[in-house]
Protein backbone atom coordinates (compact mmCIF):
# COMPACT_ATOMS: atom_id res chain seq x y z
CA UNK A 1 0.00 0.00 0.00
CA UNK A 2 2.86 2.36 0.76
CA UNK A 3 4.18 1.75 -2.77
CA UNK A 4 0.80 2.76 -4.16
CA UNK A 5 0.70 5.88 -1.98
CA UNK A 6 4.14 6.87 -3.25
CA UNK A 7 3.00 6.44 -6.87
CA UNK A 8 -0.28 8.25 -6.14
CA UNK A 9 1.59 11.29 -4.87
CA UNK A 10 3.65 11.60 -8.06
CA UNK A 11 0.60 13.02 -9.90
CA UNK A 12 1.49 16.46 -11.23
CA UNK A 13 -0.69 19.18 -9.78
CA UNK A 14 1.37 22.21 -10.82
CA UNK A 15 -0.92 23.11 -13.74
CA UNK A 16 -3.85 23.81 -11.40
CA UNK A 17 -4.85 27.49 -11.25
CA UNK A 18 -3.17 29.53 -8.52
CA UNK A 19 -5.36 30.70 -5.66
CA UNK A 20 -5.54 34.19 -7.22
CA UNK A 21 -6.64 32.77 -10.59
CA UNK A 22 -9.11 30.52 -8.79
CA UNK A 23 -10.67 33.46 -6.96
CA UNK A 24 -11.15 35.25 -10.28
CA UNK A 25 -12.75 32.13 -11.75
CA UNK A 26 -14.98 31.58 -8.74
CA UNK A 27 -16.43 35.08 -8.90
CA UNK A 28 -17.21 34.64 -12.58
CA UNK A 29 -19.18 31.44 -12.11
CA UNK A 30 -21.10 32.53 -9.06
CA UNK A 31 -24.63 31.11 -8.93
CA UNK A 32 -24.67 30.47 -12.67
CA UNK A 33 -26.11 26.97 -12.19
CA UNK A 34 -29.26 28.10 -10.44
CA UNK A 35 -29.78 31.17 -12.61
CA UNK A 36 -32.22 29.37 -14.93
CA UNK A 37 -34.43 28.30 -12.02
CA UNK A 38 -34.44 31.85 -10.64
CA UNK A 39 -35.33 33.12 -14.14
CA UNK A 40 -38.35 30.80 -14.35
CA UNK A 41 -39.53 31.79 -10.85
CA UNK A 42 -39.24 35.51 -11.59
CA UNK A 43 -41.01 35.12 -14.97
CA UNK A 44 -43.84 33.10 -13.37
CA UNK A 45 -44.25 35.59 -10.52
CA UNK A 46 -44.21 38.53 -12.96
CA UNK A 47 -46.89 36.90 -15.15
CA UNK A 48 -48.93 36.18 -12.04
CA UNK A 49 -48.65 39.81 -10.90
CA UNK A 50 -49.69 40.97 -14.38
CA UNK A 51 -52.73 38.66 -14.34
CA UNK A 52 -53.76 39.80 -10.85
CA UNK A 53 -53.39 43.41 -11.98
CA UNK A 54 -55.63 42.64 -14.99
CA UNK A 55 -58.26 41.04 -12.77
CA UNK A 56 -58.57 44.25 -10.74
CA UNK A 57 -58.11 46.82 -13.50
CA UNK A 58 -60.18 45.25 -16.27
CA UNK A 59 -63.78 44.87 -15.19
CA UNK A 60 -65.02 41.97 -17.24
CA UNK A 61 -68.67 41.07 -17.42
CA UNK A 62 -68.34 37.44 -18.45
CA UNK A 63 -67.62 34.51 -16.18
CA UNK A 64 -65.40 32.89 -18.86
CA UNK A 65 -62.89 35.74 -18.51
CA UNK A 66 -62.75 35.38 -14.73
CA UNK A 67 -62.30 31.59 -14.97
CA UNK A 68 -59.61 32.08 -17.64
CA UNK A 69 -57.75 34.53 -15.41
CA UNK A 70 -57.94 32.19 -12.44
CA UNK A 71 -56.67 29.27 -14.51
CA UNK A 72 -53.72 31.27 -15.84
CA UNK A 73 -52.85 32.47 -12.32
CA UNK A 74 -53.03 28.88 -11.04
CA UNK A 75 -50.66 27.75 -13.82
CA UNK A 76 -48.18 30.46 -12.75
CA UNK A 77 -48.50 29.40 -9.10
CA UNK A 78 -47.76 25.77 -10.04
CA UNK A 79 -44.70 26.80 -12.08
CA UNK A 80 -43.32 29.13 -9.41
CA UNK A 81 -43.94 26.79 -6.46
CA UNK A 82 -42.40 23.76 -8.22
CA UNK A 83 -39.23 25.72 -8.93
CA UNK A 84 -39.08 27.34 -5.47
CA UNK A 85 -39.35 23.88 -3.87
CA UNK A 86 -36.56 22.58 -6.06
CA UNK A 87 -34.35 25.63 -5.35
CA UNK A 88 -34.83 25.17 -1.62
CA UNK A 89 -33.62 21.58 -1.91
CA UNK A 90 -30.47 22.79 -3.71
CA UNK A 91 -29.71 25.40 -1.06
CA UNK A 92 -30.27 22.92 1.77
CA UNK A 93 -27.65 20.70 0.18
CA UNK A 94 -24.55 22.09 1.78
CA UNK A 95 -22.78 19.43 3.77
CA UNK A 96 -23.89 15.89 3.05
CA UNK A 97 -22.27 12.50 2.62
CA UNK A 98 -22.12 10.62 -0.70
CA UNK A 99 -24.98 8.41 0.52
CA UNK A 100 -27.22 11.41 1.26
CA UNK A 101 -26.17 13.08 -1.99
CA UNK A 102 -27.09 10.05 -4.11
CA UNK A 103 -30.43 9.88 -2.28
CA UNK A 104 -30.92 13.59 -3.05
CA UNK A 105 -30.11 13.07 -6.74
CA UNK A 106 -32.47 10.09 -6.94
CA UNK A 107 -35.25 12.11 -5.31
CA UNK A 108 -34.60 15.09 -7.61
CA UNK A 109 -34.77 12.92 -10.72
CA UNK A 110 -37.94 11.22 -9.42
CA UNK A 111 -39.43 14.67 -8.87
CA UNK A 112 -38.49 15.66 -12.41
CA UNK A 113 -40.13 12.54 -13.76
CA UNK A 114 -43.25 13.38 -11.75
CA UNK A 115 -43.06 16.94 -13.08
CA UNK A 116 -43.07 15.76 -16.69
CA UNK A 117 -45.82 13.20 -16.07
CA UNK A 118 -48.19 15.20 -13.87
CA UNK A 119 -47.29 18.79 -12.96
CA UNK A 120 -46.49 19.84 -16.51
CA UNK A 121 -49.82 18.41 -17.76
CA UNK A 122 -51.69 20.39 -15.11
CA UNK A 123 -49.76 23.59 -15.77
CA UNK A 124 -50.14 23.35 -19.53
CA UNK A 125 -53.79 22.28 -19.26
CA UNK A 126 -54.68 25.19 -17.02
CA UNK A 127 -52.86 27.78 -19.14
CA UNK A 128 -54.27 26.42 -22.44
CA UNK A 129 -57.86 26.33 -21.17
CA UNK A 130 -57.33 29.64 -19.37
CA UNK A 131 -56.14 31.31 -22.57
CA UNK A 132 -59.10 30.06 -24.61
CA UNK A 133 -61.62 31.16 -21.97
CA UNK A 134 -59.94 34.51 -21.31
CA UNK A 135 -59.96 35.59 -24.95
CA UNK A 136 -63.62 34.80 -25.54
CA UNK A 137 -65.01 38.06 -24.14
CA UNK A 138 -62.79 40.24 -26.36
CA UNK A 139 -63.56 38.51 -29.65
CA UNK A 140 -67.01 36.91 -29.48
CA UNK A 141 -68.80 39.85 -31.08
CA UNK A 142 -66.71 39.78 -34.27
CA UNK A 143 -67.03 36.40 -35.97
CA UNK A 144 -64.06 36.96 -38.29
CA UNK A 145 -61.76 38.00 -35.47
CA UNK A 146 -63.06 35.11 -33.38
CA UNK A 147 -62.20 32.58 -36.10
CA UNK A 148 -58.73 34.03 -36.72
CA UNK A 149 -57.72 34.33 -33.06
CA UNK A 150 -59.12 30.94 -32.07
CA UNK A 151 -57.66 29.14 -35.12
CA UNK A 152 -54.19 30.41 -34.23
CA UNK A 153 -54.61 29.65 -30.54
CA UNK A 154 -56.00 26.16 -31.08
CA UNK A 155 -53.27 25.42 -33.67
CA UNK A 156 -50.61 26.55 -31.19
CA UNK A 157 -52.13 24.49 -28.36
CA UNK A 158 -52.37 21.41 -30.60
CA UNK A 159 -48.75 21.88 -31.67
CA UNK A 160 -47.76 22.13 -27.99
CA UNK A 161 -49.73 19.05 -26.90
CA UNK A 162 -49.33 16.81 -29.90
CA UNK A 163 -45.77 17.56 -30.98
CA UNK A 164 -43.66 19.59 -28.57
CA UNK A 165 -44.68 17.97 -25.30
CA UNK A 166 -44.59 14.30 -26.44
CA UNK A 167 -41.20 14.87 -28.10
CA UNK A 168 -39.78 16.59 -25.05
CA UNK A 169 -41.40 14.10 -22.69
CA UNK A 170 -39.92 11.09 -24.49
CA UNK A 171 -36.44 12.60 -24.60
CA UNK A 172 -36.48 13.64 -20.95
CA UNK A 173 -37.95 10.42 -19.56
CA UNK A 174 -35.41 8.25 -21.41
CA UNK A 175 -32.60 10.42 -20.04
CA UNK A 176 -34.03 10.49 -16.52
CA UNK A 177 -34.67 6.75 -16.40
CA UNK A 178 -31.09 6.09 -17.53
CA UNK A 179 -29.76 8.38 -14.80
CA UNK A 180 -32.02 6.76 -12.20
CA UNK A 181 -30.67 3.32 -13.16
CA UNK A 182 -27.09 4.53 -12.71
CA UNK A 183 -27.94 6.20 -9.39
CA UNK A 184 -29.59 3.02 -8.13
CA UNK A 185 -26.45 1.07 -9.00
CA UNK A 186 -24.32 3.50 -6.98
CA UNK A 187 -26.82 3.62 -4.13
CA UNK A 188 -26.55 -0.20 -3.87
CA UNK A 189 -22.80 0.21 -3.41
CA UNK A 190 -23.32 2.30 -0.26
CA UNK A 191 -25.65 -0.14 1.51
CA UNK B 1 -8.80 29.73 7.52
CA UNK B 2 -9.50 31.88 4.46
CA UNK B 3 -10.29 30.68 0.96
CA UNK B 4 -6.79 31.14 -0.42
CA UNK B 5 -5.25 29.09 2.39
CA UNK B 6 -7.85 26.37 1.94
CA UNK B 7 -7.26 26.30 -1.80
CA UNK B 8 -3.48 26.08 -1.51
CA UNK B 9 -3.74 23.33 1.09
CA UNK B 10 -6.43 21.15 -0.45
CA UNK B 11 -6.41 21.68 -4.23
CA UNK B 12 -3.64 19.12 -4.97
CA UNK B 13 -5.45 16.52 -2.83
CA UNK B 14 -8.80 17.25 -4.42
CA UNK B 15 -7.30 17.07 -7.90
CA UNK B 16 -5.76 13.66 -7.17
CA UNK B 17 -9.04 12.32 -5.76
CA UNK B 18 -10.97 13.58 -8.83
CA UNK B 19 -8.30 12.11 -11.09
CA UNK B 20 -8.67 8.77 -9.29
CA UNK B 21 -12.39 8.89 -9.95
CA UNK B 22 -12.52 10.06 -13.57
CA UNK B 23 -9.05 9.10 -14.90
CA UNK B 24 -9.13 12.11 -17.21
CA UNK B 25 -6.85 15.07 -16.58
CA UNK B 26 -9.11 17.82 -18.00
CA UNK B 27 -12.25 16.49 -16.34
CA UNK B 28 -10.42 16.18 -13.03
CA UNK B 29 -9.28 19.79 -13.35
CA UNK B 30 -12.87 20.90 -14.08
CA UNK B 31 -14.17 18.95 -11.08
CA UNK B 32 -11.49 20.49 -8.85
CA UNK B 33 -12.55 23.96 -10.00
CA UNK B 34 -16.24 23.16 -9.45
CA UNK B 35 -15.40 21.93 -5.95
CA UNK B 36 -13.70 25.19 -5.03
CA UNK B 37 -16.49 27.25 -6.55
CA UNK B 38 -18.85 25.44 -4.11
CA UNK B 39 -16.36 25.86 -1.26
CA UNK B 40 -16.11 29.59 -1.92
CA UNK B 41 -19.88 30.02 -2.13
CA UNK B 42 -20.59 28.09 1.06
CA UNK B 43 -17.57 28.95 3.19
CA UNK B 44 -19.39 31.68 5.10
CA UNK B 45 -22.20 29.27 5.96
CA UNK B 46 -19.86 26.45 7.00
CA UNK B 47 -20.80 25.79 10.62
CA UNK B 48 -17.93 23.52 11.68
CA UNK B 49 -20.34 20.65 12.20
CA UNK B 50 -17.72 18.49 10.57
CA UNK B 51 -13.99 18.97 9.96
CA UNK B 52 -13.26 21.34 7.11
CA UNK B 53 -11.38 18.58 5.27
CA UNK B 54 -14.43 16.28 5.55
CA UNK B 55 -16.63 19.05 4.21
CA UNK B 56 -14.35 19.74 1.23
CA UNK B 57 -13.88 16.06 0.37
CA UNK B 58 -17.65 15.58 0.58
CA UNK B 59 -18.20 18.39 -1.93
CA UNK B 60 -15.49 17.02 -4.23
CA UNK B 61 -16.68 13.42 -4.17
CA UNK B 62 -20.32 14.46 -4.59
CA UNK B 63 -19.24 16.48 -7.63
CA UNK B 64 -17.52 13.37 -8.98
CA UNK B 65 -20.68 11.32 -8.46
CA UNK B 66 -22.66 14.01 -10.22
CA UNK B 67 -20.44 13.53 -13.29
CA UNK B 68 -22.49 10.43 -14.19
CA UNK B 69 -25.33 12.76 -15.11
CA UNK B 70 -23.22 14.56 -17.66
CA UNK B 71 -22.84 13.10 -21.11
CA UNK B 72 -19.10 12.71 -20.85
CA UNK B 73 -18.37 9.19 -19.77
CA UNK B 74 -15.85 8.32 -17.14
CA UNK B 75 -12.84 7.18 -19.10
CA UNK B 76 -11.32 3.81 -18.58
CA UNK B 77 -8.24 4.49 -20.66
CA UNK B 78 -6.16 1.94 -22.35
CA UNK B 79 -2.62 1.97 -21.18
CA UNK B 80 -0.58 4.34 -23.31
CA UNK B 81 2.22 1.83 -23.59
CA UNK B 82 2.72 -1.74 -24.72
CA UNK B 83 2.63 -4.19 -21.86
CA UNK B 84 5.83 -6.21 -21.88
CA UNK B 85 5.79 -10.02 -21.66
CA UNK B 86 8.43 -10.03 -18.98
CA UNK B 87 8.27 -7.26 -16.39
CA UNK B 88 10.60 -4.39 -17.12
CA UNK B 89 11.35 -1.30 -15.15
CA UNK B 90 8.49 1.16 -15.64
CA UNK B 91 8.71 4.91 -15.45
CA UNK B 92 6.87 6.81 -12.72
CA UNK B 93 4.30 8.04 -15.26
CA UNK B 94 3.63 4.51 -16.46
CA UNK B 95 3.21 3.28 -12.90
CA UNK B 96 0.81 6.14 -12.17
CA UNK B 97 -1.12 5.47 -15.40
CA UNK B 98 -1.50 1.84 -14.41
CA UNK B 99 -2.67 2.81 -10.92
CA UNK B 100 -5.31 5.13 -12.42
CA UNK B 101 -6.41 2.42 -14.84
CA UNK B 102 -6.70 -0.14 -12.06
CA UNK B 103 -8.77 2.29 -9.97
CA UNK B 104 -10.97 3.27 -12.91
CA UNK B 105 -12.02 -0.37 -13.28
CA UNK B 106 -13.47 -0.36 -9.74
CA UNK B 107 -17.06 0.59 -8.90
CA UNK B 108 -17.82 4.28 -8.30
CA UNK B 109 -17.87 4.23 -4.48
CA UNK B 110 -14.81 1.98 -4.38
CA UNK B 111 -12.96 4.54 -6.52
CA UNK B 112 -13.84 7.27 -4.05
CA UNK B 113 -12.86 5.18 -1.02
CA UNK B 114 -9.47 4.09 -2.38
CA UNK B 115 -8.63 7.64 -3.50
CA UNK B 116 -9.30 8.87 0.03
CA UNK B 117 -7.24 6.02 1.48
CA UNK B 118 -4.35 6.98 -0.80
CA UNK B 119 -4.70 10.55 0.46
CA UNK B 120 -4.08 9.13 3.94
CA UNK B 121 -7.45 10.08 5.40
CA UNK B 122 -8.42 8.21 8.58
CA UNK B 123 -11.05 5.48 8.13
CA UNK B 124 -13.52 7.31 10.38
CA UNK B 125 -13.30 10.40 8.16
CA UNK B 126 -13.71 8.31 4.99
CA UNK B 127 -16.80 6.72 6.57
CA UNK B 128 -18.14 10.21 7.30
CA UNK B 129 -17.53 11.39 3.75
CA UNK B 130 -19.11 8.38 2.05
CA UNK B 131 -21.91 7.84 4.57
CA UNK B 132 -21.03 4.31 5.65
CA UNK B 133 -20.37 2.93 9.12
CA UNK B 134 -16.70 2.70 10.13
CA UNK B 135 -16.92 -1.10 10.22
CA UNK B 136 -18.40 -1.28 6.76
CA UNK B 137 -15.76 1.14 5.47
CA UNK B 138 -12.99 -1.03 6.92
CA UNK B 139 -14.40 -4.11 5.15
CA UNK B 140 -14.72 -2.22 1.88
CA UNK B 141 -11.16 -0.89 2.08
CA UNK B 142 -9.88 -4.42 2.68
CA UNK B 143 -11.79 -5.73 -0.37
CA UNK B 144 -10.60 -2.89 -2.60
CA UNK B 145 -7.00 -3.51 -1.58
CA UNK B 146 -7.44 -7.17 -2.48
CA UNK B 147 -8.89 -6.26 -5.87
CA UNK B 148 -6.01 -3.89 -6.57
CA UNK B 149 -3.45 -6.43 -5.43
CA UNK B 150 -4.82 -8.93 -7.98
CA UNK B 151 -4.64 -6.33 -10.75
CA UNK B 152 -1.06 -5.44 -9.89
CA UNK B 153 -0.08 -9.10 -9.60
CA UNK B 154 -1.57 -9.78 -13.04
CA UNK B 155 0.37 -6.83 -14.35
CA UNK B 156 3.51 -8.39 -12.92
CA UNK B 157 4.60 -5.35 -10.97
CA UNK B 158 4.90 -4.27 -7.37
CA UNK B 159 4.49 -7.73 -5.88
Amino acid sequence: MNDLKAIWLTAKTDDLPTSVEMLRLVKKFRNQKLLKKWGIIIAALASMALMVFTVFSYKSTMITTRIGELMAISACVILASTNIKSLKRFYDLNDCSNKEFIAFLEQTRQNQLYYYKKTQVWGMGLSSAGLLLYMYESVYRDMMLFIIIYSFSVAWILFLWLYLRPRNFKKQTIKLNKTLDKLEKISNQIK
Amino acid sequence: MDFEEIYSLYSPQIFRVCMGYVNDHDQAKDLTQETFISVWKNLAGFRNQSKISTWIFRIATNNCLRAIEKSKRVVITELPFHLPEAPQEESQEEKLAFLYKAISELEEIERIIISLVLEDLPQAEIADIVGLSTGNTRVKIHRIKEKLAIKFKDHGQFE
